[in-house]
């Protein structure tokens, strides 16, 4: 008896496990085709409008992880706020753990150290599971090259459809994958559906003169949507003379940080001041040498010395600029981050709610253009932050990350990462449109003081807000033209070598000496004009300095690209 | 050869004899050798072109190459000399200033005021560098408390925080105002164990307080002095990353680039090269080294007690 109950044991044993083996295989089949038909149905949905009315909050996405599970993820990205709850401290961050069934554990980095801080993590391999990375090249292919980071599975743009239709957008995502032979990072995208240019065609920057137009009236300064430096410096005499806000001694003509200065002043009239480029000559060259970089550090030094800028400018930290001119009012002007998403807050949540005032009425808004007429500036790449992954990654929560971007990817997505939860922040009406039902004058959606204080960058965004802000109802359709039209204009008044496309070679190539000529341009420009004396002189003794460090790096690109 | 097998012999009896003693400082010296000798071995980065995947020990030895970049880029070498210079003029402006203070408060007689006044400068110590920058921004900016009492009295704003002339003096102001109560503590400890019969004597023999403050109390505190100054002149290269890096800014970059400013920036501030900033690390170490024994050296030279036998 007992051997034919051992017999009758082992072949229920057998029938089992091939069974589940069939299931199994059957299920990823099925996966693999519901998978392709999602595919379809995203490229429809992003195609036919139409059908908004009946998708729901899941979006178009097939979960790949086994969502059953609970795990808990490590996070550390900048934009993210300290101590916060990003599982349960509010409706949406609760919406999206409970749908991924996941808890976040957010490490909050600040501008400051962000990047040492992920530095040291990524290099003593003990960085958390999912990261935001400033992709610096040089650095980023030493971290591929030794292993420090988790590469993507070969099939991952199959499985995650709607991350890989991002990705693509991105530029810097698929020539990375190429030059690396595999996906180590994620770019965010700037813009999506939304593209400001062609895809092979350079992306403009965000960066735009805030102005007040109100006190422009007042003096007799033009109000344009474009300005040369020179007049900038101009308007801001003008209003030093008259101080029409009667300010006294709180007014600042020009609100800037040293980093945005550095941008206004120099990198408004020299598309290369902090970088190599290939000159038409066809030799490479140091941008910082060129008589463009001189003539903007002469004007920085002419808004330093005739008292234009804050007297102590060099102390502002990012962002204390801008808060001079949108927050309390005492700035004529600042240089600071504009279109698209930006205006809504600059012009709504900062000025009128602060300084009190119709911000249409009393802001102009404009693009910086160089001594020669043109707007310079260096492709932006349509990508800002990469996601990288631990190469200790456990393989469900690298998954479930990926399932997160793949639903912020996603059409629907796509909007509650930009609205809020559907039917209590926003529905379509009966024609598919987006109507908001949230005021946004009162109380803003995301961000520290937001209704959600989880909304924002750290929910697993992969399309950055630039792109929906076109679209996002709770903007005013003037900032969302105006937007349009700032980005379209300097696409416009641009010559393909002031306004230039990225240099792949250039930009990919690296060696022990390109390493060390990674100077913070922003300090040692600025140094520049404060030191006193002949700012011409200054220049040169700089470049003198730097010379050493600089003409092994020229010597190595004139060699190996040319 | 029966001699050695002697003192062999007599190094364990010692040990099995002060067994107890032994088992005491063994967490102190495993500490040290954990802590502090094992990761000597790190150095060797100075010598290889760190991978971090391979680790300090597997990644390829590059012979010199580093120091071909560090000597190649002068902001080092101008680092080093302005080093140099900020924290000699350390040893003239700061070193002395806690002693002053110490035989100053040790004259006073009002216990209570004396203990309020050690509280009083021992607090800012306990102030992160961070928070005293705040306060030197609020203090001394164009719009802060200085400037007022300047234009006030008719004057004009002073550009404290951006100057190149006065950020190095404004380094020795601002930490002699932190840490000099803390480190009046260490001769306040030094002159309370000098023996009160000679103050008695010397008041019986009629001397000033001056007199007993020149001839008792600063002899008796000489050793501690001595003593904190070799550390001092042996710290000469490392002091003051967490002052310089708070109270510094894009207007006074070039005079606030200490050694220790550099080594951040070329492991922070651009791609990080852990090799390249071991290098400069290790360079400094050894200023470092040379200044500590070169100063016990002059001490006793000087007749005083050095560190070293």
């Amino acid at each position: 008896m007992k051997p034919f109950k051992k017999s009758v044991c082992l072949i229920i044993v057998i029938l089992m496990v091939l069974s589940i083996a069939a299931c199994g295989s059957s299920s990823t089949d099925q996966k693999g085709n519901e998978q392709v038909d999602k595919v379809d149905q995203g490229q429809d949905a992003a195609n036919n409008n139409d059908s908004k009315e009946d998708e729901g909050q899941d979006g178009d996405i097939v979960p790949q992880s086994d969502l059953s599970k609970r795990v808990t993820i490590t996070l550390a990205s900048i934009q993210t706020t300290e101590g916060y709850d990003y599982t349960s401290g509010d409706d949406f961050a609760k919406f999206y753990s409970e749908k991924f069934n996941y808890d976040l554990e957010v490490t909050a980095l600040n501008w400051s150290n962000w990047h040492e801080r992920l530095n040291i993590w990524i290099n003593s391999g003990d960085m958390p599971d999912v990261c935001v990375y400033d992709y610096k090249h040089a650095e980023a292919a030493s971290y591929v090259e030794q292993g420090l980071l988790y590469r993507l599975p070969d099939d991952w743009k199959n499985r995650w459809p709607n991350v890989a239709k991002v990705f693509e957008v991105t530029q810097l995502g698929p020539e990375m994958e190429k030059r690396f032979d595999g996906t180590y990072f994620l770019p965010r995208a700037r813009f999506y559906k939304n593209l400001i240019n062609d895809p092979d065609e350079p992306v403009p920057d965000h960066f735009s003169l805030y102005m007040r137009k109100d006190w422009a009236e007042a003096v007799d300064f033009p109000i344009k949507s474009t300005y040369k430096i020179s007049e900038v410096l101009e308007f801001a005499k003008k209003i030093k003379e008259s101080d029409p806000g009667n300010l006294g001694d709180k007014l600042i003509p020009i609100a800037q940080a040293p980093s945005s200065a550095v941008r206004l002043f120099v990198g408004s009239n020299s598309t290369y001041y902090n970088g190599f480029y290939k000159d038409k000559d066809g030799t490479y060259k140091w941008g910082a040498t060129s008589q463009e970089t001189l003539e903007g550090l002469k004007m920085y030094a002419e808004a330093y010395q005739s008292g234009l800028l804050d007297p102590e400018f060099y102390t502002l930290q990012q962002n204390d600029d801008t808060r001079q001119f949108d927050t309390q009012g005492i700035a004529a002007c600042n240089f600071g981050e504009a279109p698209t998403a930006a205006l809504p807050r600059v012009f709504i949540t900062n000025f009128q709610g602060n300084v009190g005032l119709d911000p249409f009425e009393s802001i102009n808004v404009a693009t910086v253009l160089g001594e020669d007429g043109y707007f310079h500036q260096q492709d932006l790449i349509n990508y800002w932050g990469t996601i990288i992954f631990s190469p200790n990654i456990e393989e469900e929560k690298f998954e479930r990350w990926m399932d997160v971007l793949e639903f912020n990817a996603s059409q629907d997505g796509s909007i509650f990462a930009s609205m809020g939860l559907k039917d209590v922040d926003w529905e379509y009406d009966s024609e598919g449109n987006i109507v908001s039902l949230h005021d946004i004058t009162k109380q803003p959606l995301g961000g520290p003081d937001g209704k959600y204080p989880s909304m924002g960058y750290t929910l697993g965004v992969i399309i950055l807000h630039d792109d929906f802000a076109f679209d996002n109802p709770n903007n005013d359709e003037k900032l969302r033209e105006l937007s349009r039209v700032l980005y379209t204009e300097r696409c416009e008044i641009a010559t393909p070598d002031t306004f230039t496309k990225v240099d792949w070679d250039l930009f990919c190539f690296d060696s022990p000496n390109m390493r060390k000529v990674q100077f913070d341009y922003d300090t040692e420009l600025t140094n520049l004009i404060t030191m006193g004396g002949d700012i011409e002189q200054n220049w040169k003794d700089w470049i003198e300095s730097k010379m050493p460090m600089i003409q092994p790096v020229l010597d190595e690109l004139n060699s190996t690209l040319n | 050869m029966v001699k050695s097998l002697e003192r062999v012999k007599n190094f364990f009896k010692d040990l099995w004899k002060w067994r107890n003693n032994c088992i005491m400082i063994l967490p102190g010296v495993g500490w040290y050798i954990i802590f502090a000798y094992i990761p000597i071995y790190g150095l060797t980065l100075a010598f290889k072109a760190y991978r971090a995947n391979l680790g300090i020990f597997r990644s390829p030895w590059v012979g010199l190459e580093n120091y071909v970049y560090v000597f190649r880029d002068p902001a080092f070498l101008e680092s080093i000399w302005r080093t140099l210079f900020i924290n000699f003029g350390r040893l003239l402006f700061q070193f002395p200033y806690p002693i002053i203070l110490a035989l100053l408060l040790n004259e006073l007689r009002i216990n209570r005021f004396k203990k309020a006044m050690q509280t009083v400068l021992t607090f800012p110590h306990f102030l992160s560098w961070v928070i005293v920058a705040s306060i030197m921004i609020n203090v001394l900016g164009s719009q802060g408390l200085v400037n007022s009492l300047i234009k006030i009295f008719g004057g004009e704003a002073v550009n404290f925080l951006g100057s190149t002339k006065l950020f190095v003096p404004l380094l020795y102001i601002t930490e002699n105002w932190k840490s000099g109560g803390w480190t009046m503590i260490i001769y306040l400890a030094a002159i309370s164990g000098i023996d009160t019969e000679q103050y008695e004597s010397a008041e019986i023999d009629g001397a000033t307080r001056l007199q007993i403050m020149r001839h008792i109390t600063l002899p008796g505190i000489k050793n501690t002095i001595v003593v904190l100054f070799i550390l001092a002149v042996g710290n000469i290269m490392v002091q003051g990353f967490d002052q310089v890096f708070n109270l510094s800014n894009p207007a006074t970059a070039k005079v606030a680039e200490i050694l220790d400013m550099y080594i951040y920036r070329i492991t922070f501030k651009t791609a990080a090269d852990f090799s390249f900033s071991t290098a400069v690390s290790l360079f400094r170490s050894v200023i470092n080294f040379v200044l500590l024994l070169s100063a016990d050296r002059i001490t006793k030279w000087l007749g005083s007690e050095g560190l070293f036998s």
